[in-house]
Protein backbone atom coordinates (compact mmCIF):
# COMPACT_ATOMS: atom_id res chain seq x y z
CA UNK A 1 0.00 0.00 0.00
CA UNK A 2 1.23 3.47 -0.79
CA UNK A 3 0.98 5.98 2.03
CA UNK A 4 1.20 9.66 1.16
CA UNK A 5 3.78 11.34 3.39
CA UNK A 6 2.34 14.05 5.64
CA UNK A 7 4.28 16.78 3.85
CA UNK A 8 2.82 15.91 0.47
CA UNK A 9 -0.62 15.42 1.96
CA UNK A 10 -0.49 18.91 3.46
CA UNK A 11 0.89 20.31 0.21
CA UNK A 12 -1.93 18.67 -1.74
CA UNK A 13 -4.52 20.23 0.53
CA UNK A 14 -2.94 23.62 -0.02
CA UNK A 15 -2.89 23.03 -3.74
CA UNK A 16 -6.58 22.15 -3.74
CA UNK A 17 -7.36 25.26 -1.71
CA UNK A 18 -5.39 27.34 -4.20
CA UNK A 19 -7.48 25.91 -7.05
CA UNK A 20 -10.66 26.74 -5.19
CA UNK A 21 -9.30 30.20 -4.36
CA UNK A 22 -8.51 30.89 -8.03
CA UNK A 23 -12.20 30.34 -8.88
CA UNK A 24 -13.26 33.01 -6.42
CA UNK A 25 -10.82 35.87 -6.90
CA UNK A 26 -7.20 36.72 -7.31
CA UNK A 27 -7.07 38.45 -3.93
CA UNK A 28 -8.30 35.28 -2.25
CA UNK A 29 -5.59 33.45 -4.16
CA UNK A 30 -2.81 35.75 -3.02
CA UNK A 31 -4.09 35.55 0.55
CA UNK A 32 -3.91 31.76 0.39
CA UNK A 33 -0.44 31.91 -1.12
CA UNK A 34 0.68 34.13 1.74
CA UNK A 35 -0.68 31.65 4.27
CA UNK A 36 1.28 28.75 2.76
CA UNK A 37 3.46 27.38 5.55
CA UNK A 38 7.05 28.22 4.72
CA UNK A 39 8.35 25.88 7.35
CA UNK A 40 8.19 22.37 6.05
CA UNK A 41 8.12 19.34 8.28
CA UNK A 42 11.54 17.67 8.05
CA UNK A 43 12.38 14.01 8.38
CA UNK A 44 15.24 13.31 10.75
CA UNK A 45 16.63 10.93 13.36
CA UNK A 46 15.28 11.87 16.77
CA UNK A 47 17.58 12.77 19.66
CA UNK A 48 17.30 10.28 22.55
CA UNK A 49 17.83 13.31 24.87
CA UNK A 50 20.25 11.58 27.26
CA UNK A 51 20.59 14.75 29.39
CA UNK A 52 16.83 14.82 29.84
CA UNK A 53 16.58 18.48 28.87
CA UNK A 54 13.18 20.16 28.65
CA UNK A 55 13.01 22.27 25.49
CA UNK A 56 11.57 25.77 25.62
CA UNK A 57 8.44 26.36 23.59
CA UNK A 58 8.71 27.11 19.88
CA UNK A 59 6.99 30.47 20.56
CA UNK A 60 9.69 31.46 23.04
CA UNK A 61 12.60 30.44 20.84
CA UNK A 62 11.18 31.99 17.67
CA UNK A 63 10.12 35.27 19.29
CA UNK A 64 13.29 36.16 21.21
CA UNK A 65 16.29 36.48 18.92
CA UNK A 66 19.45 38.47 18.43
CA UNK A 67 19.60 39.20 14.71
CA UNK A 68 21.45 42.49 14.43
CA UNK A 69 21.26 42.41 10.62
CA UNK A 70 17.65 43.50 11.23
CA UNK A 71 17.57 45.17 14.64
CA UNK A 72 19.16 45.12 18.08
CA UNK A 73 15.68 44.50 19.46
CA UNK A 74 14.80 40.93 20.42
CA UNK A 75 11.34 40.79 18.85
CA UNK A 76 11.53 43.25 15.94
CA UNK A 77 13.42 40.77 13.68
CA UNK A 78 10.49 38.33 13.92
CA UNK A 79 8.44 40.48 11.54
CA UNK A 80 11.30 42.12 9.70
CA UNK A 81 12.96 38.84 8.73
CA UNK A 82 9.87 37.55 6.93
CA UNK A 83 10.97 39.41 3.79
CA UNK A 84 14.17 37.33 3.59
CA UNK A 85 14.58 35.27 0.43
CA UNK A 86 16.06 32.02 1.65
CA UNK A 87 15.36 29.84 -1.38
CA UNK A 88 17.50 29.08 -3.25
CA UNK A 89 20.48 29.72 -0.95
CA UNK A 90 23.98 28.86 -2.05
CA UNK A 91 26.74 28.44 0.48
CA UNK A 92 30.33 28.89 -0.68
CA UNK A 93 33.10 26.58 0.54
CA UNK A 94 36.53 28.10 0.03
CA UNK A 95 40.06 28.29 1.34
CA UNK A 96 42.35 25.46 2.30
CA UNK A 97 40.15 22.61 1.06
CA UNK A 98 40.43 20.05 -1.73
CA UNK A 99 37.86 21.57 -4.12
CA UNK A 100 36.39 25.03 -3.64
CA UNK A 101 32.70 24.98 -4.49
CA UNK A 102 29.18 26.32 -3.95
CA UNK A 103 26.28 24.18 -2.79
CA UNK A 104 22.56 24.85 -2.44
CA UNK A 105 21.11 24.20 1.02
CA UNK A 106 18.77 21.46 -0.23
CA UNK A 107 21.72 19.63 -1.81
CA UNK A 108 23.68 20.00 1.42
CA UNK A 109 20.79 18.48 3.38
CA UNK A 110 20.47 15.64 0.86
CA UNK A 111 24.18 14.91 1.16
CA UNK A 112 24.58 14.88 4.93
CA UNK A 113 21.14 13.83 6.18
CA UNK A 114 19.32 15.27 9.16
CA UNK A 115 19.27 14.51 12.86
CA UNK A 116 17.88 16.21 15.92
CA UNK A 117 20.07 17.64 18.70
CA UNK A 118 18.48 18.93 21.88
CA UNK A 119 21.02 21.45 23.17
CA UNK A 120 21.32 24.05 25.88
CA UNK A 121 21.86 27.52 24.44
CA UNK A 122 23.39 30.24 26.62
CA UNK A 123 23.57 33.86 25.51
CA UNK A 124 26.43 36.08 26.69
CA UNK A 125 23.72 38.52 27.88
CA UNK A 126 22.71 36.13 30.66
CA UNK A 127 19.66 34.29 29.32
CA UNK A 128 19.44 30.69 28.23
CA UNK A 129 17.12 28.20 26.58
CA UNK A 130 16.92 24.61 25.37
CA UNK A 131 16.34 24.09 21.66
CA UNK A 132 15.74 20.95 19.59
CA UNK A 133 17.78 21.77 16.48
CA UNK A 134 17.61 19.80 13.23
CA UNK A 135 20.73 19.50 11.10
CA UNK A 136 23.98 17.58 10.90
CA UNK A 137 27.35 17.67 12.67
CA UNK A 138 29.85 20.01 11.01
CA UNK A 139 32.54 17.28 10.85
CA UNK A 140 30.49 15.49 8.16
CA UNK A 141 30.75 18.56 5.95
CA UNK A 142 34.45 18.99 6.76
CA UNK A 143 35.12 15.32 5.94
CA UNK A 144 33.54 15.93 2.57
CA UNK A 145 35.47 19.17 1.93
CA UNK A 146 38.81 17.61 2.92
CA UNK A 147 40.70 20.52 4.48
CA UNK A 148 44.45 20.39 3.76
CA UNK A 149 47.34 20.58 6.25
CA UNK A 150 47.28 24.41 6.24
CA UNK A 151 43.66 24.55 7.47
CA UNK A 152 43.93 25.42 11.17
CA UNK A 153 40.65 27.30 11.61
CA UNK A 154 37.18 27.42 10.09
CA UNK A 155 35.80 30.86 9.30
CA UNK A 156 32.07 31.50 8.85
CA UNK A 157 30.52 34.59 7.26
CA UNK A 158 26.90 35.73 7.27
CA UNK A 159 25.49 36.76 3.90
CA UNK A 160 26.19 40.39 3.02
CA UNK A 161 23.12 41.54 1.12
CA UNK A 162 22.01 45.03 2.18
CA UNK A 163 18.77 44.71 0.20
CA UNK A 164 17.81 41.85 2.49
CA UNK A 165 19.38 42.99 5.78
CA UNK A 166 18.47 46.61 6.63
CA UNK A 167 21.25 47.11 9.19
CA UNK A 168 23.80 46.39 6.44
CA UNK A 169 22.56 49.49 4.57
CA UNK A 170 23.45 51.82 7.41
CA UNK A 171 27.19 52.00 6.79
CA UNK A 172 28.85 53.83 9.68
CA UNK A 173 25.61 53.84 11.65
CA UNK A 174 25.19 50.06 11.53
CA UNK A 175 24.83 48.43 14.96
CA UNK A 176 27.78 46.08 14.29
CA UNK A 177 30.38 45.59 11.59
CA UNK A 178 28.99 43.68 8.61
CA UNK A 179 29.17 41.01 7.39
CA UNK A 180 29.13 39.07 10.66
CA UNK A 181 32.12 36.75 11.00
CA UNK A 182 32.73 33.87 13.38
CA UNK A 183 35.42 31.23 13.67
CA UNK A 184 36.37 27.97 15.32
CA UNK A 185 39.64 26.17 15.78
CA UNK A 186 39.73 23.09 13.54
CA UNK A 187 39.45 20.67 16.50
CA UNK A 188 36.47 22.63 17.85
CA UNK A 189 34.87 22.60 14.42
CA UNK A 190 35.40 18.84 14.11
CA UNK A 191 33.99 18.13 17.58
CA UNK A 192 30.93 15.86 17.32
CA UNK A 193 28.78 18.39 19.23
CA UNK A 194 29.43 21.19 16.71
CA UNK A 195 26.35 21.36 14.57
CA UNK A 196 25.00 22.93 11.39
CA UNK A 197 21.27 23.54 11.79
CA UNK A 198 18.71 23.97 9.02
CA UNK A 199 15.71 23.45 11.26
CA UNK A 200 14.29 23.36 14.76
CA UNK A 201 11.23 21.78 16.37
CA UNK A 202 10.96 19.39 13.43
CA UNK A 203 10.58 22.16 10.86
CA UNK A 204 12.85 24.30 8.71
CA UNK A 205 14.37 27.25 10.60
CA UNK A 206 12.12 30.28 11.02
CA UNK A 207 13.73 33.18 9.16
CA UNK A 208 14.39 35.16 12.34
CA UNK A 209 16.32 32.21 13.77
CA UNK A 210 18.99 32.38 11.08
CA UNK A 211 17.40 30.64 8.09
CA UNK A 212 18.20 28.79 6.03
CA UNK A 213 21.43 27.48 7.54
CA UNK A 214 23.28 28.36 10.74
CA UNK A 215 25.90 27.14 13.16
CA UNK A 216 25.21 25.82 16.68
CA UNK A 217 28.07 25.41 19.16
CA UNK A 218 26.36 24.45 22.44
CA UNK A 219 29.30 24.98 24.82
CA UNK A 220 29.99 28.52 23.62
CA UNK A 221 28.02 31.75 24.08
CA UNK A 222 25.26 32.16 21.53
CA UNK A 223 27.04 34.79 19.45
CA UNK A 224 29.42 32.08 18.17
CA UNK A 225 26.43 30.34 16.57
CA UNK A 226 26.39 32.47 13.42
CA UNK A 227 23.17 32.85 11.42
CA UNK A 228 22.30 32.75 7.70
CA UNK A 229 25.68 31.47 6.61
CA UNK A 230 27.02 32.55 3.22
CA UNK A 231 30.62 31.31 3.36
CA UNK A 232 32.53 28.59 5.14
CA UNK A 233 36.29 28.88 4.69
CA UNK A 234 39.13 26.78 6.02
CA UNK A 235 41.94 29.16 6.90
CA UNK A 236 45.44 29.20 8.38
CA UNK A 237 45.09 32.21 10.71
CA UNK A 238 42.67 32.68 13.59
CA UNK A 239 39.71 34.60 12.13
CA UNK A 240 38.76 37.89 13.81
CA UNK A 241 35.18 37.33 14.91
CA UNK A 242 32.81 40.31 14.82
CA UNK A 243 32.27 40.79 18.56
CA UNK A 244 36.00 40.62 19.22
CA UNK A 245 36.50 43.32 16.59
CA UNK A 246 33.70 45.36 18.20
CA UNK A 247 35.21 45.18 21.69
CA UNK A 248 38.19 42.92 22.36
CA UNK A 249 38.08 43.67 26.10
CA UNK A 250 34.60 42.23 26.39
CA UNK A 251 34.48 39.44 23.79
CA UNK A 252 37.19 36.99 22.83
CA UNK A 253 37.70 34.40 20.14
CA UNK A 254 36.81 31.38 22.28
CA UNK A 255 33.67 32.63 24.10
CA UNK A 256 33.31 29.38 26.02
CA UNK A 257 30.46 29.44 28.53
CA UNK A 258 32.23 29.82 31.87
CA UNK A 259 30.51 30.79 35.13
CA UNK A 260 33.87 31.70 36.66
CA UNK A 261 34.90 34.25 34.07
CA UNK A 262 32.71 37.35 34.21
CA UNK A 263 31.83 39.63 31.37
CA UNK A 264 33.45 42.98 32.31
CA UNK A 265 30.00 44.52 32.81
CA UNK A 266 28.01 41.63 34.31
CA UNK A 267 28.50 38.28 36.00
CA UNK A 268 28.11 34.98 34.16
CA UNK A 269 27.60 32.79 37.26
CA UNK A 270 23.85 32.40 36.83
CA UNK A 271 21.37 32.59 34.00
CA UNK A 272 17.73 33.41 33.29
CA UNK A 273 15.98 30.52 31.58
CA UNK A 274 13.48 31.91 29.10
CA UNK A 275 9.95 31.83 30.50
CA UNK A 276 11.06 31.60 34.15
CA UNK A 277 11.08 34.18 36.94
CA UNK A 278 13.81 32.32 38.82
CA UNK A 279 17.43 31.93 37.79
CA UNK A 280 19.68 28.88 37.64
CA UNK A 281 23.40 28.17 37.92
CA UNK A 282 25.38 28.40 34.70
CA UNK A 283 27.36 25.21 34.10
CA UNK A 284 30.99 25.03 33.02
CA UNK A 285 31.08 24.80 29.21
CA UNK A 286 27.28 25.08 29.44
CA UNK A 287 27.05 21.54 30.82
CA UNK A 288 29.23 19.95 28.12
CA UNK A 289 32.40 19.92 30.24
CA UNK A 290 33.00 16.18 29.95
CA UNK A 291 32.79 16.32 26.18
CA UNK A 292 34.90 19.41 25.47
CA UNK A 293 37.29 20.19 28.34
CA UNK A 294 40.13 18.27 26.66
CA UNK A 295 40.08 20.83 23.85
CA UNK A 296 41.32 23.47 26.29
CA UNK A 297 43.72 21.46 28.44
CA UNK A 298 46.51 23.70 29.75
CA UNK A 299 44.91 26.89 28.45
CA UNK A 300 44.31 29.86 30.76
CA UNK A 301 40.58 30.37 30.22
CA UNK A 302 40.73 33.82 31.87
CA UNK A 303 43.14 34.94 29.17
CA UNK A 304 41.50 33.07 26.30
CA UNK A 305 37.91 34.02 27.14
CA UNK B 1 -5.13 66.28 37.59
CA UNK B 2 -2.41 64.92 39.83
CA UNK B 3 -4.38 61.69 40.19
CA UNK B 4 -4.55 61.43 36.42
CA UNK B 5 -0.78 61.82 36.11
CA UNK B 6 -0.23 59.14 38.73
CA UNK B 7 -2.64 56.73 37.03
CA UNK B 8 -1.14 57.36 33.59
CA UNK B 9 2.39 56.91 34.90
CA UNK B 10 1.53 53.64 36.60
CA UNK B 11 -0.16 52.15 33.53
CA UNK B 12 3.03 50.50 32.22
CA UNK B 13 3.38 48.70 35.56
CA UNK B 14 -0.14 47.31 35.23
CA UNK B 15 0.66 46.18 31.72
CA UNK B 16 3.90 44.56 32.89
CA UNK B 17 1.99 42.71 35.60
CA UNK B 18 -0.60 41.58 33.09
CA UNK B 19 1.99 40.23 30.60
CA UNK B 20 4.34 38.75 33.18
CA UNK B 21 2.88 35.27 32.83
CA UNK B 22 3.53 35.14 29.08
CA UNK B 23 6.79 37.11 29.05
CA UNK B 24 9.63 35.26 27.32
CA UNK B 25 12.37 36.81 29.48
CA UNK B 26 10.35 38.01 32.50
CA UNK B 27 13.23 39.36 34.61
CA UNK B 28 14.58 41.33 31.66
CA UNK B 29 11.07 42.58 30.88
CA UNK B 30 10.64 43.88 34.46
CA UNK B 31 14.11 45.47 34.36
CA UNK B 32 13.26 47.21 31.10
CA UNK B 33 9.79 48.39 32.15
CA UNK B 34 10.93 49.79 35.50
CA UNK B 35 14.21 51.19 34.17
CA UNK B 36 12.74 52.86 31.10
CA UNK B 37 9.88 54.16 33.28
CA UNK B 38 12.26 55.66 35.82
CA UNK B 39 14.40 57.42 33.18
CA UNK B 40 11.46 58.73 31.16
CA UNK B 41 9.79 60.13 34.29
CA UNK B 42 13.08 61.61 35.45
CA UNK B 43 13.41 63.40 32.10
CA UNK B 44 9.77 64.48 32.30
CA UNK B 45 10.34 65.92 35.78
CA UNK B 46 12.82 68.35 34.20
CA UNK B 47 10.30 69.54 31.62
CA UNK B 48 8.10 71.86 33.82
CA UNK B 49 10.85 74.36 34.64
CA UNK B 50 12.08 74.37 31.03
CA UNK B 51 8.49 74.89 29.94
CA UNK B 52 8.14 77.85 32.25
CA UNK B 53 11.30 79.51 30.97
CA UNK B 54 10.80 78.78 27.30
CA UNK B 55 7.06 79.21 26.79
CA UNK B 56 5.87 80.68 30.04
CA UNK B 57 3.52 77.82 30.86
CA UNK B 58 3.67 76.86 34.51
CA UNK B 59 3.46 73.15 35.26
CA UNK B 60 5.74 73.36 38.26
CA UNK B 61 3.03 72.10 40.62
CA UNK B 62 3.29 68.64 38.97
CA UNK B 63 7.07 68.41 39.22
CA UNK B 64 7.14 66.75 42.64
CA UNK B 65 4.61 64.07 41.63
CA UNK B 66 6.54 63.21 38.49
CA UNK B 67 9.81 63.05 40.41
CA UNK B 68 8.30 60.80 43.08
CA UNK B 69 6.85 58.52 40.40
CA UNK B 70 10.31 58.26 38.87
CA UNK B 71 11.60 57.27 42.29
CA UNK B 72 8.88 54.58 42.61
CA UNK B 73 10.02 53.10 39.28
CA UNK B 74 13.68 53.26 40.35
CA UNK B 75 12.77 51.56 43.64
CA UNK B 76 11.00 48.74 41.81
CA UNK B 77 13.99 48.51 39.44
CA UNK B 78 16.24 48.06 42.48
CA UNK B 79 13.85 45.44 43.85
CA UNK B 80 14.12 43.46 40.62
CA UNK B 81 17.90 43.58 41.04
CA UNK B 82 17.83 42.41 44.66
CA UNK B 83 14.87 40.01 44.66
CA UNK B 84 14.69 38.43 41.21
CA UNK B 85 18.14 38.92 39.71
CA UNK B 86 20.31 38.37 42.80
CA UNK B 87 17.75 36.34 44.80
CA UNK B 88 18.68 38.11 48.07
CA UNK B 89 22.25 36.82 47.83
CA UNK B 90 23.94 39.63 49.76
CA UNK B 91 27.45 38.61 48.76
CA UNK B 92 26.76 38.80 45.02
CA UNK B 93 24.76 42.01 45.45
CA UNK B 94 27.68 43.73 47.20
CA UNK B 95 30.23 42.18 44.88
CA UNK B 96 28.31 43.17 41.75
CA UNK B 97 27.65 46.66 43.11
CA UNK B 98 31.31 47.25 43.77
CA UNK B 99 32.89 45.49 40.79
CA UNK B 100 30.60 46.36 37.93
CA UNK B 101 30.68 50.07 37.08
CA UNK B 102 27.34 49.98 35.35
CA UNK B 103 25.72 48.73 38.54
CA UNK B 104 27.35 51.18 40.96
CA UNK B 105 26.56 54.05 38.63
CA UNK B 106 22.93 52.96 38.89
CA UNK B 107 23.16 52.57 42.65
CA UNK B 108 24.55 56.12 43.07
CA UNK B 109 21.76 57.52 40.88
CA UNK B 110 19.25 55.63 43.02
CA UNK B 111 20.71 56.99 46.27
CA UNK B 112 20.34 60.54 44.92
CA UNK B 113 16.70 59.88 44.06
CA UNK B 114 16.16 58.30 47.47
CA UNK B 115 17.56 61.39 49.17
CA UNK B 116 15.35 63.64 47.06
CA UNK B 117 12.24 61.57 47.75
CA UNK B 118 12.88 61.74 51.51
CA UNK B 119 13.42 65.47 51.48
CA UNK B 120 10.57 66.30 49.12
CA UNK B 121 8.02 67.07 51.86
CA UNK B 122 7.40 70.60 53.06
CA UNK B 123 9.53 70.84 56.17
CA UNK B 124 12.60 69.10 54.84
CA UNK B 125 12.30 70.52 51.35
CA UNK B 126 12.85 74.04 52.67
CA UNK B 127 16.15 72.94 54.15
CA UNK B 128 17.37 70.64 51.39
CA UNK B 129 15.94 72.07 48.17
CA UNK B 130 19.28 73.48 47.05
CA UNK B 131 20.72 69.97 47.11
CA UNK B 132 17.98 68.86 44.73
CA UNK B 133 20.22 70.15 41.95
CA UNK B 134 21.84 66.73 42.34
CA UNK B 135 19.05 65.45 40.09
CA UNK B 136 21.29 66.46 37.17
CA UNK B 137 23.99 64.11 38.42
CA UNK B 138 21.38 61.39 38.89
CA UNK B 139 20.15 61.90 35.34
CA UNK B 140 23.62 61.71 33.80
CA UNK B 141 24.40 58.57 35.81
CA UNK B 142 21.07 56.97 34.91
CA UNK B 143 21.68 57.61 31.22
CA UNK B 144 25.18 56.14 31.49
CA UNK B 145 23.71 53.14 33.35
CA UNK B 146 21.18 52.47 30.60
CA UNK B 147 23.90 52.80 27.96
CA UNK B 148 26.17 50.30 29.69
CA UNK B 149 23.40 47.81 30.36
CA UNK B 150 23.02 47.06 26.64
CA UNK B 151 25.32 44.93 24.55
CA UNK B 152 25.20 47.79 22.03
CA UNK B 153 23.20 50.97 22.53
CA UNK B 154 20.16 51.23 20.28
CA UNK B 155 17.76 53.96 19.16
CA UNK B 156 16.15 54.30 22.60
CA UNK B 157 19.46 54.87 24.41
CA UNK B 158 20.59 57.50 21.92
CA UNK B 159 17.11 59.04 22.02
CA UNK B 160 17.02 59.56 25.78
CA UNK B 161 20.57 60.93 25.75
CA UNK B 162 19.48 63.44 23.10
CA UNK B 163 16.48 64.51 25.20
CA UNK B 164 18.73 64.73 28.26
CA UNK B 165 21.22 66.94 26.40
CA UNK B 166 18.43 69.29 25.25
CA UNK B 167 17.02 69.63 28.78
CA UNK B 168 20.40 70.12 30.44
CA UNK B 169 21.61 72.36 27.60
CA UNK B 170 18.61 74.65 28.01
CA UNK B 171 19.51 75.05 31.69
CA UNK B 172 23.11 75.93 30.94
CA UNK B 173 21.93 78.41 28.35
CA UNK B 174 19.38 80.00 30.72
CA UNK B 175 22.00 80.20 33.46
CA UNK B 176 24.49 81.93 31.14
CA UNK B 177 21.89 84.45 30.03
CA UNK B 178 21.08 85.31 33.66
CA UNK B 179 24.74 85.69 34.35
CA UNK B 180 25.23 88.21 31.55
CA UNK B 181 22.30 90.37 32.66
CA UNK B 182 23.68 90.51 36.16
Amino acid sequence: MHITPEVLFEARRHFLKLGAGALVSTTALSKLLASMPEEIQLSFTKDANPLNLTPNTFEQVSNYVNFYEFSTDKTAPVKMAQSMKTKPWNVGFFGEIKTEQMMEVNDIVAKFGLEERIYRFRCVEGWSMVVPWIGFPLYKLLDYLEPNAKAKYVKFTTRHEPAMFPDQQKGLFASIQHPYVEGLRMDEARHPLTFIAVGMYGKTLPKQNGAPIRLVVPWKYGFKSIKSIDLIECVEEEPKNTWQVMDAKEYGFYANVNPKVDHPRWTQARERVLGKLTKQETLMFNGYEKEVEHLYAGMDLRKFF
Amino acid sequence: MKMLIVCLALLPLGYAYYTLESAIDPIKMLYTTTGVGAICLLLLSLVPSTCKRVCGVNFLRYRKSIGLLSFVYALLHGCVFIVLDSEFDVVTIVEKSLKKPFIYVGVIAFIILLFMAFTSFKKLFARFSTYHKAVYIALVLALLHSFWAQKVAGMFEYGIVAVGIVLLGERVWAWRKNFKID
